[in-house]
């Protein structure tokens, strides 16, 4: 009899697994696929490879506006893909190694509940005090003519397929203008693809402030991609993709199709019925300590369709093991940042005006440019970033940041910081920012 | 020049006073006659006018402050002028040494400011460094334990907070310190935003509810009432009288009113003329009581219990034996008045040896008044009912007498009453007496 089985070994698995070891629990790992998950193996993590070779190759082409001559630059794809299976290769091994220095059994294979106590794998059974369900998500495959044909002959991909892609496609739709699909989107511009990016939305990345979203549209237009908003795809061929936008019929040619439109809970086939665990639109309900409706059964990471970002499931997994260790902790959901890793970089925490709007909150909303940043100024040859904080207008906290410009990735956790803590704005002036850094511009939009 | 104004002293009996409202506020442009502020004693309340124009320089008390009786409160003059020499606590700095009055410009403002936050969580009495530390931190210091002289929070207090993870956001902090203590569902702990309104829909079924602070008026009647109750020996009687004598004098009177140059007189007027005959007669019940000692008054000081919006007020009708009923009419008509329009002398409101109270008009047939002690007595006039005496009906109107015990006994008590009555029933002789 285990302590706890854990479904799943991707980022809320593994450090659910980790956690709960090192706290003392018998913990059993099952995973079907790789251990790391979509995050390291597929998602985050190959993808930051790739696109900092785009990153590197960018320099270089526009390295005469900084001074540096740099000829013939060009990418070698097969080489940033072997890079990138070598980081990926190295970070799944270190998560390997954790399991065993904390003595976690892990078990390769599909894990199926048979049983309030029981997981079975194949003919074994194993039996644990709680299960906690880390199934992750896969991508959505829509009913559209010509789809399940293209994924079986592999003109259309999902971002699985594309990441391992031998050869850089001539023409490249993007269908699906969220995270996921402008970072390929990104990356295949950069590295020679015409990419045309097809979403169904008045505008791209999803929930992103919608200011924010359009420079970044207009960045990657600048840069050569194509975008088709407000286009709903009718159907893909084996050499294009067909999309209607007001009535009318369009094409745009394609060697390869990325399917990007969104990603679904894993909730099928792993026995969520024997035990009667109750599911909402596709997705296990949790509560805040991260428990399912059966008692000692908690679910955390993508599988509750809650925010599907690592970062996310890291802590849900670290609530769900508080809590089975009796220790007080909740999940909270309104400081959970989110970004793209394109170039320039997008990163936003919180409230946006439209979301505040939406709950009826009154703010107050001061956005400045990046260039008030003396740092952004000295990197950026005619940067457009931007940098928007939104304001509770009675109480004066930060309810939401948002920026579209280089290093924003790594100053958004400070931002977060500041809507936990529900620091005020005078609170906030009260912090020395370092100086010169592109952080600064919280403050200097703040003094605005 | 610039002009103090002073907590006004509202009768001999008042110490200080509490500001329930500021009008203006500094800098505003001040004309004579403005209302500056609204401020109540025990049981008063009054608004302050300017006396003087220009601007208002200082302001230095806040609402809910109690400020000592002839205390500057505020200043007003031309703008840019130096008010300093009128600040409250210039008074106290003058008694000490040298070397501190002469900072005094930079620190003088300080015991103000200390005492507003104090107020914010109900009068915690605090050091202002474990006033610093729990604004910087967010420790609720509500969950202090004083380990300083007087029951002071310490600074090392706050800390022991802080360790207890007792925590609020700064965003919360406002009104979080009108609540009563939660624990909250943010970072480490915190109380955060979310909490303050969630706690409602989160912890079903407690029932809706809204805190009101008690007015300064509340939490007397309840201190004296608790006392009252707590502290005396008081048991009620019960007893009626034949009203239909008081009933046509009454009608008589009202009719012939103008004519006669009489005021409006109620029912009230006429117990309280009878009662303040016979009371006379009945030394324990006109008394205080006072631990060893019974005070017997040699006049009827009536307590009249009066129902105002700020609520119960009991002015004192003094003399009230010396007075012919026309006068007890007129007198009691200005006192109520005074009372519902908050502008009663506060010396008027104590001094009573006797309370009258009536619920009588409220259709209540008996009831258990509770003494205003160091009284020993009070009497409440009930309403009227329909009772028969020899199959004849009459307007039998209830009186309920609650006395204390330990100043008189039943029976001197019961014979106050029936004297009472019997006064009541036949008022006109009580009149000619």
């Amino acid at each position: 009899m285990y302590d706890l089985i854990i479904l799943g070994a991707g980022p809320a698995g593994y450090l659910a697994a980790e956690r709960a070891a090192q706290a003392g629990l018998d913990v059993l790992i099952i995973e079907k696929r790789f251990i790391g998950g979509v995050c390291l193996n597929e998602g985050c993590i190959p993808s930051k490879a790739l696109l900092h070779s785009a990153k590197v190759l960018d320099y270089a082409k526009h390295s005469a506006q900084y001074g540096v001559t740099v000829q013939n630059a060009s990418i070698d794809h097969s080489a940033v893909i072997e890079r990138k299976n070598k980081i990926v290769k190295m970070l799944t091994a270190g998560i390997k190694g954790k399991m065993r220095t904390n003595k976690v059994t892990v078990i390769d294979g599909e894990g199926v509940i048979t049983g309030k106590n029981t997981v079975a794998v194949g003919d074994a059974k194993y039996q644990g005090r709680r299960i906690l369900i880390c199934t992750g998500s896969q991508p959505i495959i829509p009913p559209i003519k010509g789809v399940a044909e293209g994924l079986k002959n592999g003109t259309v991909v999902t971002n699985r397929e594309l990441l391992d892609i031998k050869e850089i496609p001539d023409k490249l739709v993007v269908i699906g203008g969220g995270v996921i699909g402008l970072e390929m989107a990104s990356y295949f511009n950069s590295a020679g693809s015409n990419v045309t990016v097809i979403e169904m939305l008045p505008h791209i990345a999803g929930q992103t402030d919608k200011e924010v979203s359009a420079i970044l549209l207009k960045n990657y237009a600048d840069k050569g991609i194509e975008f088709k908003l407000g286009c709903k795809v009718v159907e893909v061929t084996d050499n294009a993709v067909i999309y209607e936008s007001e009535g009318k019929s369009d094409m745009a040619h394609a060697d390869k199709v990325l399917l990007s439109i969104g990603r679904k809970p894993v909730v099928d086939g792993i026995g969520l019925e024997a035990i009667g665990v109750y599911c909402e639109n596709g997705a296990i309900v949790t509560d805040k300590t991260m428990r399912t409706n059966i008692a000692n059964v908690y679910a955390a990471g993508d599988v509750n369709g809650k925010s599907m970002l690592a970062h996310t499931a890291y802590r849900e997994a670290e609530v769900a093991v508080n809590n089975m260790l009796g220790k007080k902790d909740i999940m909270r959901y309104n400081a959970v940042a989110s970004v793209i890793y394109t170039s320039p970089e997008v990163a936003s925490v919180g409230e946006t005006e439209e979301t505040a709007a939406g709950k009826g909150l009154e703010v107050e909303v001061i956005t400045q440019p990046m260039m008030f940043s003396g740092r952004y100024v000295a990197e950026n040859v005619r940067g457009d970033g931007i940098c928007k904080i939104v304001i509770d207008k009675k109480l004066k906290n930060i309810l939401g940041v948002h920026m579209i410009g280089n290093y924003a990735s790594e100053i958004i956790y400070g931002a977060a910081l500041m809507i936990e803590m529900q620091m005020r704005v005078e609170d906030v002036k009260e912090l020395i920012f370092p100086h010169p850094t592109v952080c600064e511009i919280i403050r200097e939009t703040l003094f605005k | 020049m610039a002009t103090a104004v002073i907590m006004p002293k509202q009768g001999q009996s008042v110490e200080s006073c509490i500001i329930t409202k500021w009008h203006k506020k500094q800098g505003d442009k001040i004309k004579k006659g403005d209302i500056l502020f609204s401020y109540e004693t025990d049981k008063a309340s009054f608004d302050e006018e300017a006396k003087t124009e220009g601007t208002l320089l200082a302001v230095f008390f806040e609402e809910g402050d109690d400020v000592e009786c002839l205390l500057n409160v505020c200043v007003i003059g031309d703008e840019g002028e130096d008010y300093t020499e009128f600040m409250p606590q210039n008074k106290d700095m003058a008694a000490q040494p040298q070397e501190q009055k002469e900072q005094a410009p930079s620190e003088a403002p300080q015991p103000v400011l200390e005492q507003a936050p104090a107020q914010k969580d109900g009068f915690i009495k605090i050091s202002p460094r474990a006033r610093a530390l729990a604004d910087k931190s967010g420790a609720d210091i509500r969950f202090a334990v004083p380990s300083g002289a007087n029951e002071r929070v310490m600074e090392r207090d706050v800390q022991n907070v802080i360790e207890q993870g007792k925590l609020v956001t700064s965003a919360a902090a406002e009104q979080y310190a009108q609540m009563q203590p939660i624990s909250g569902t943010g970072i480490g702990g915190r109380v955060v935003t979310a909490d303050l309104t969630e706690t409602v829909a989160e912890k079903l079924p407690i029932a809706e509810f809204k805190e009101v602070k008690l007015s300064n008026i509340r939490r007397i009647i309840a201190k004296t009432m608790h006392d009252s109750l707590a502290n005396s020996a008081q048991l009620t009687l019960n007893t009626s009288f034949d009203a239909s004598g008081i009933l046509s004098l009454r009608k008589k009177l009202k009719e012939n009113a103008e004519q006669l140059g009489l005021p409006n007189i109620t029912i009230n007027d006429f117990i309280t003329f009878a009662v303040s005959r016979v009371l006379v007669r009945y030394k324990d019940l006109n008394a205080h009581f006072q631990d060893d000692t019974i005070k017997q008054f040699t006049n009827a000081n009536i307590g009249i219990a009066c129902d105002t919006e700020r609520g119960l007020m009991v002015p004192t009708l003094f003399g009230a034996n010396l007075l012919s009923l026309a006068e007890i009419a007129s007198k009691s008509k200005a006192l109520t008045t005074a009372c519902k329009e908050g502008t009663i002398n506060p010396d008027l409101l104590s001094g009573a040896t006797f309370t009258i109270t009536n619920l009588g008009t409220l259709g209540v047939e008996s009831f258990t008044p509770v003494i205003n002690p160091p009284q020993t007595g009070i009497l409440g006039v009930c309403g009227i009912t329909e009772r028969t005496k020899n199959g004849v009906s009459y307007p039998a109107m209830g009186l309920s007498i609650t006395f204390d015990h330990r100043a008189i006994d039943g029976a001197p008590c019961a014979r106050f009453m029936q004297e009472l009555t019997q006064a009541l029933e036949n008022f006109s002789l009580a009149l000619m007496a």
